[in-house]
């Protein structure tokens, strides 16, 4: 097993949004991460691969959109914006009047959710107590590793 | 590769589970059967039972989008179809949906003795006490303090191990689908079973299709990869909804039938949650063993018990945010259900390919339905509070979490409004997709007739949820498999006649 996980396609600016973006969609707070990290990241992109190229490209385009459309919002790029022009962006992409915007909200806050919610970390903060079949493995253990936190994400 | 057959069956869930079964008769006195399927063969070892690691179980990783993105499909693309992650929830098709079907010769006195038979051949059980877990005690309660009728959910389990994970993969092969009892009879009586084979369309008595490598970790099947022609007398499409219309349709059939790929519904549904006081762990146990039917003739719903894992529970809640993750911190003491809308089966919801031939799902939701699911959360919460949660998350909500006295009862339809439905933000959901095929009388009403072939194809049938002219209301893999099952029979009868052409 490789000792990291690379993304394919949260890199760059994509990942820099991304991680701005998944931070706004799940905060963090006393009790537990936000969703910005990388372990997260590591989730998403792994999951992305299993996508249709259609619906991947989508979603990858929407993030750089969010990016973009903050200085609309507070000025800046969303990624450099303050926590309540953030907020402000994804509330109005989520229930705004553009379908379009609400259906990428909808994806990228799913993706975000499911890159934080399906690691063994965060289980522990919702106690979560997980498979109670825990010795099968799964064919592609980089996965596992990503959710147990037993491999380093990188850009 | 150009193969010859006397049958061909595509698709291995309760459609083309029930007909491979149902031929086995045939397979033994040497006809040549083959049971394609366009996802992989699963061995038990694979259902690790976590989420992210499951989702190549699903068409579209389990969230098929509709055209608009409004709601999303889960569907099983495995062999086994959709009954490899359903809850095993066994229904009967109500009789006043016959009536509505209004299809000559689907009656209740011929479907009763095929449910019969499925249900003992289904291992067709009433969840026992030890069966019921927390989540499902309250529900119950819930709705006997309000005076409502509550129900168990008839399930086909054998040997269940209760560890609450049906809906990503059985690990022990508790629960009875196809993958379990019909495919396994069918490979055994010599029917050949061929998992990673994708049909692309059908000619006269010829389907053409492709064979794609096993992926790592499940069984390969006996054909090589590559493009194949296979040449049958009979051909059953059983690939479901939307897989079945799509494949007529990229056959050129849209141009003989006005309905291909039209009526077709989904039984729209909101997962819903409660926060008890204390922790329930609903995650442990059997997921669903209890409805309420209150207000199916009423308001076209029902709602059942349910239970999801954590990720696909932060899909459902509608929330982000810090709510999300203070209501996520809570999901030890989460009560669930699922309300499920009717649905209308409307011409103008259609399956329709893209410019790749692949299909789309154009549906936009009726406002019948909105008006059904704002209803069914007032309803939902009413249980909620009568079992005692503290707060609830309702999505079409004034305001989304809410205590029991910060809304007094008679204001609950009025705080839960369909002015509050905003598509894409709202998050719908299916696992029932149906229509598209549907049978009738003739093909200015229909694609099949009632025995599932298509009208002027004698050699061509159709055997899934795409048949049902109009929503089947309850969960509907029963009336599959006794609709397939049907076809099956025909097919028996006529054997004599067609197995000399």
């Amino acid at each position: 097993m490789a000792e990291f996980y690379r993304c394919k396609y949260l890199t760059g600016r994509r990942l820099v949004a991304f991680l701005a973006i998944a931070d706004c969609i799940i905060p963090p707070d006393e009790d537990s991460p936000g969703g910005g990290t990388m372990a997260t990241a590591g989730v998403v992109d792994w999951a992305l691969e299993r996508i249709a190229a259609s619906l991947r490209s989508q979603l990858l385009l929407f993030i750089l959109v969010v990016e973009f459309m903050g200085i609309l919002f507070g000025g800046k790029p969303f990624s450099k914006n303050s926590e309540s022009a953030r907020k402000r962006q994804l509330s109005w992409m989520e229930s705004g009047p553009i379908g379009l915007f609400r259906m990428g909200f909808f994806g990228l806050k799913s993706y975000t959710c499911m890159g934080y919610y399906t690691r063994e970390d965060i289980w522990k903060t919702i106690d979560y107590e997980g498979p109670m079949l825990t010795d099968l493995e799964f064919v592609d253990p980089a996965i596992r590793a990503i959710c147990q936190g037993r491999m380093e994400v990188v850009g | 590769m150009r193969l010859d057959y006397d049958v061909v069956i595509v698709g291995t869930g309760a459609g083309g589970g029930t007909v491979a079964d149902r031929l086995i008769p045939l397979a033994r006195s040497g006809a040549k059967i083959a049971l394609l399927e366009a996802g992989p063969y699963f061995p038990h070892e694979y259902f690790t039972q976590r989420e992210i690691e499951m989702m190549g179980l699903f068409w579209f990783g389990g969230a098929w989008p509709t055209e608009d993105g409004s709601i999303t499909l889960a569907a099983g693309k495995a062999v086994g179809g959709s009954t490899l992650m359903y809850t095993g929830v066994t229904f009967r098709l109500p009789d006043d949906v016959f009536e509505e079907w209004g299809v000559s010769g689907i009656t209740p006195d011929d479907l009763r003795p095929r449910f019969e038979a499925l249900e003992k051949e289904v291992n067709m059980i009433e969840p026992g006490d030890d069966m019921i877990n927390d989540n499902n005690r309250l529900f119950k309660e819930g709705c006997e303090k309000l005076g409502w009728p509550v129900e168990k959910i008839m399930l086909n389990l054998k040997d269940c191990k209760q560890m609450g994970f049906c809906n990503i993969g059985c690990s022990t092969g508790g629960k009875q689908g196809t993958i379990e009892v019909q495919i396994p009879n069918s490979v055994k009586a010599g029917i050949e079973l061929v998992p990673n084979c994708n049909v692309e369309r059908v000619a006269d008595r010829i389907v053409y299709a492709e064979v794609k490598a096993a992926p790592p970790g499940t069984k390969a099947g006996p054909w090589q990869e590559g493009k194949v022609e296979i040449k049958a007398r009979r051909v059953v499409i059983a690939a479901g909804s939307p897989g079945s219309p799509a494949i007529l349709l990229r056959s050129g059939l849209g141009d003989k039938f006005q309905t291909l790929g039209r009526y077709f519904s989904l039984h729209p549904a909101l997962t819903v949650y409660g926060i008890y006081p204390e922790r329930i762990k609903n995650y442990r146990g059997f997921p669903k063993t209890y409805y309420t039917p209150k207000f199916s003739k009423s308001h076209n719903h029902y709602i059942e018990t349910a239970f999801y894992y954590p990720f696909i529970s932060t899909k459902h809640l509608g929330l982000w945010g810090q709510d999300l993750k203070d209501v996520m911190k809570k999901y030890n003491q989460f009560m669930t259900m699922i309300i499920l809308n009717h649905d209308l089966a409307l011409p103008s919801n259609r399956i329709v390919l893209d410019r790749h031939g692949e299909p789309k799902i154009r549906y936009k939701i009726s406002r019948e339905s909105v008006d059904s699911l704002c209803h069914a959360q007032a309803q939902a919460t009413r249980i909620f509070f009568a079992a005692g949660c503290e707060k609830v998350i309702m999505p079409c909500a004034d305001r989304m979490i809410f205590k029991a006295d910060e809304v007094p009862d008679e204001k609950i339809e009025e705080f839960i409004s369909p002015r509050n439905f905003i598509p894409n933000k709202i998050p719908l959901s299916s696992a029932h997709p149906q229509g598209g095929c549907r049978m009738g009388k003739g093909p200015d009403d229909s694609v099949t007739d009632s025995w599932g072939q298509v009208h002027g194809y004698p050699w061509l049938y159709v055997a899934d949820a795409s048949l049902f002219p109009k929503s089947s209301h309850v969960n509907p893999y029963l009336t599959i498999m006794a609709l397939a099952d049907r076809v099956g029979q025909r097919l028996r009868e006529t054997h004599g006649q067609w197995s000399r052409e």
